[in-house]
């Protein structure tokens, strides 16, 4: 499964996940406390700085990529404040939402999948009573697993539409694969069955 | 447990037992006793076969009548279970249950209650036997149908099972996997309890049972049962309507 | 048990997988993306504890760091973003979803129905548009002049939920767990 995180190794990647999120939590809790446009700007350039010291110009550019999804709110609020002439609040706004977003992108981008799982695990341990770690691991696993197996139905479902139809199958594809999912689940509820169970 | 296993008779027993699936007679008192060590059921579409593997195995319950399996209800002693009985399903997606080759091998021992560290160990040393270590962190989903087919045979194996439940273990296999396959299956010292529609392969079995419509039609050592069962294929086959498909 | 928790899994799977299909060009070229249609089918079909825990589940992979959401986006920054409310209100979206489905006996097309304009245009909405007025800093009524860009095409999801949830009554009637 492909993860966000950067296959560029940066010396972040070896820092300790548990570490890294709470540095983050609190970075995060700093930048919506503050409503001064230095102190934001401040933040995203030290965030620009760790991007570029630690993983260098591509690693940069990437985290820039997932920032994407960002800029039609950056100008919405740009032409907002623009038009109530209001700009420093319009910088204030813009700055903290992209600080945070990209702050909590590089942690995502510098943390493998396994260490996130490891500090889930330990996150989750004082609800063991009611949800033990295994089956929480057991879940996540089967997430993983069954993502590429329905897409592939759908894909497959797909072209058995088109083989004998002109038009795309378009929404009418959304009963089909929901039922995959539903057949699937019993299927899969047999293997585990067959192999101890979820206990 | 209020049952002691070895009073009991060794191997697979049904005794009466009758499975209905969504209001539906499926199965219709089944009374068997399987200590064989090859054993072959054949039958047509839609007669039981793979409803008894099920019922077997313990995956669904009689809706009456019993089942047992070295002296224990399969259905209600899971874990016991898993010493007892191995299952290869008919289509690997099924079975498979985790993103990457080692989890799906190591699963099944930390089902059984080895720590993580032996499990890994033993998927290692199956996977090295078999020259095939690069394939830890492969992602099952990227394996082909005969690649899958393999991966869930071993992970059965790997649990040692005493008896193995196969359901047509061969389908969309190619010849050689299919040879590989037969003689790997050959080689096991496990009892085998294989579902397949080609009645060639059964020659070599102890015993083979015949299912039409949810009932024993024939059970007996294969040269009683195949020439009766492949005569009657032969005339159902002449036939051009076929009433009994509807099910 | 193996049943709760494979149908909770596979329904996290269906909602990344509805977020993977391309966008989806509807009659009057809205495009949308199927993902939300997901969170109403989890809980329509579900019912709505299992619904909300497989939104649950398919949130904290996200957070894990895989892209599921559409466009490809995931990861810890989605969390603090302008879109972080929708995501808080999906788990109780699936559940009103659910909720409507279980407790009343409307046929499953409309109950479905009202279930995702109830819970995934309505209670989705409450939420999603609270957090954009939190992240842009503006009051709710501007927020929520931003969120209407969104409401023909899930109106639409919410009439598919309810196609959906009426064609698995009719195919697998057992399987409709939230009217088992
Ligand atoms: N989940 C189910 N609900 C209702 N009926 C079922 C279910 N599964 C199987 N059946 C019915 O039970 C009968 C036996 O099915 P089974 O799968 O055991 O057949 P089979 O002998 O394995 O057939 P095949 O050779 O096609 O695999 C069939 O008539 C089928 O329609
Ligand atoms: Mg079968």
């Amino acid at each position: 499964m492909l993860t966000l995180t950067s296959p560029v190794e940066t010396p972040l990647h070896r820092l300790r996940a548990g570490g890294k999120l709470g540095a983050l939590a609190l970075f995060t809790f700093a930048l919506f406390w503050t409503h001064s446009a230095l102190v934001l700007g401040l933040g995203l350039i030290l965030v620009a700085g760790l991007y570029l010291g630690a993983g260098g110009l591509r690693f940069a550019r990437h985290g820039l990529q997932m920032l994407r999804p960002l800029w039609p709110f950056v100008a919405v609020v740009a032409l907002w404040h623009l038009w109530l002439e209001d700009l420093a609040m319009g910088a204030v706004v813009v700055l903290r939402m992209v600080t945070a977003v990209a702050a909590a992108n590089l942690v995502t981008m510098t943390t493998r999948l396994s260490d996130m799982i490891t500090v889930l695990e330990g996150l989750a341990r004082p609800l063991a009573p009611v949800l033990p770690p295994r089956r929480l691991a057991l879940a996540i696993a089967l997430v993983i697993r069954f993502i590429p197996v329905l897409s592939g139905r759908a894909e497959q479902l797909a072209q058995a539409w088109r083989a004998r139809s002109g038009r795309p199958p378009r929404w009418r594809l959304f009963g089909p694969v929901a039922l995959a999912a539903l057949d699937d689940a019993e299927t899969v509820a047999e293997a585990l069955r067959a192999r101890g169970g979820a206990g | 447990m209020t049952q002691i296993p070895s009073a009991a008779p060794p191997g697979l027993v049904l005794t009466g037992a009758c499975v209905s699936l969504a209001g539906k007679a499926v199965l219709h008192d089944l009374t068997l006793h399987l200590q064989e060590q090859r054993i072959g059921i054949i039958g047509r579409n839609g007669s039981g076969k793979s409803t008894l593997l099920r019922l077997l195995a313990g995956l669904i319950a009689p809706s009456t009548g019993r089942v047992q399996v070295e002296g224990v209800d399969p259905f209600r002693a899971r874990r016991e279970m898993l010493s007892h009985l191995g299952i290869l399903f008919q289509n690997p997606d099924h079975q498979i249950l985790f993103p990457t080759v080692e989890e799906e091998l190591r699963f099944g021992l930390e089902q059984m209650g080895l720590p993580k560290a032996e499990a890994q160990a033993q998927v290692m040393a199956l996977l090295a036997r078999h020259g095939r270590s690069h394939w830890q962190g492969v992602s099952t989903a990227t394996l082909s149908q005969g690649q899958r087919h393999w991966l869930c045979l071993q992970a059965v194996l790997l649990m040692q099972p005493r008896s193995i439940l196969l359901d047509e273990p061969f389908a969309g296999l190619d010849l050689p996997t299919q040879a590989r396959l037969t003689r790997a299956l050959a080689a096991l010292p496990q009892r085998l309890i294989t579902i397949t529609h080609d009645p060639g392969s059964l020659a070599g079995c102890d015993r083979v049972i015949w299912l039409e419509h949810g009932r024993v039609a024939a059970d007996g050592p294969p040269e009683a049962v195949l020439p009766r069962f492949e005569a009657e294929m032969q005339r159902l086959g002449g036939l051009d309507a076929d009433a009994d498909l509807a099910g | 048990m193996e049943r709760n928790l494979t149908h909770i899994a596979l329904f996290a799977a269906l909602i990344a997988v509805l977020g993977l299909v391309p966008r989806v060009d509807l009659a009057a070229g809205v495009p949308i993306t199927a993902q939300s249609l997901g969170i109403m089918l989890c809980g329509t079909v579900l019912g709505a504890k299992r619904g909300a825990l497989a939104v649950l589940l398919f949130l904290l992979l996200v957070a894990l760091g895989l892209p599921l959401l559409s466009g490809g986006r995931g990861g810890l920054g989605v969390f603090v973003g302008p879109s972080a409310g929708f995501l808080v209100g999906f788990p109780i979206a699936a559940f009103v979803a659910g909720w409507i489905m279980e407790r009343t006996t409307l046929p499953p097309f409309w109950a479905a129905a009202s279930g995702g304009v109830i819970g995934g245009i309505g209670v989705l909405y409450v939420f999603g548009i609270s957090g954009m007025a939190i992240v842009l800093d503006k009051t709710l009524s501007e927020a929520a002049l931003l969120g209407l860009g969104f409401l023909p095409g899930d109106v639409i999801k919410a009439a598919l939920a309810g196609l959906v949830t009426q064609a698995i009554a009719r195919a697998r009637p057992g399987a409709l767990l939230a009217r088992a």
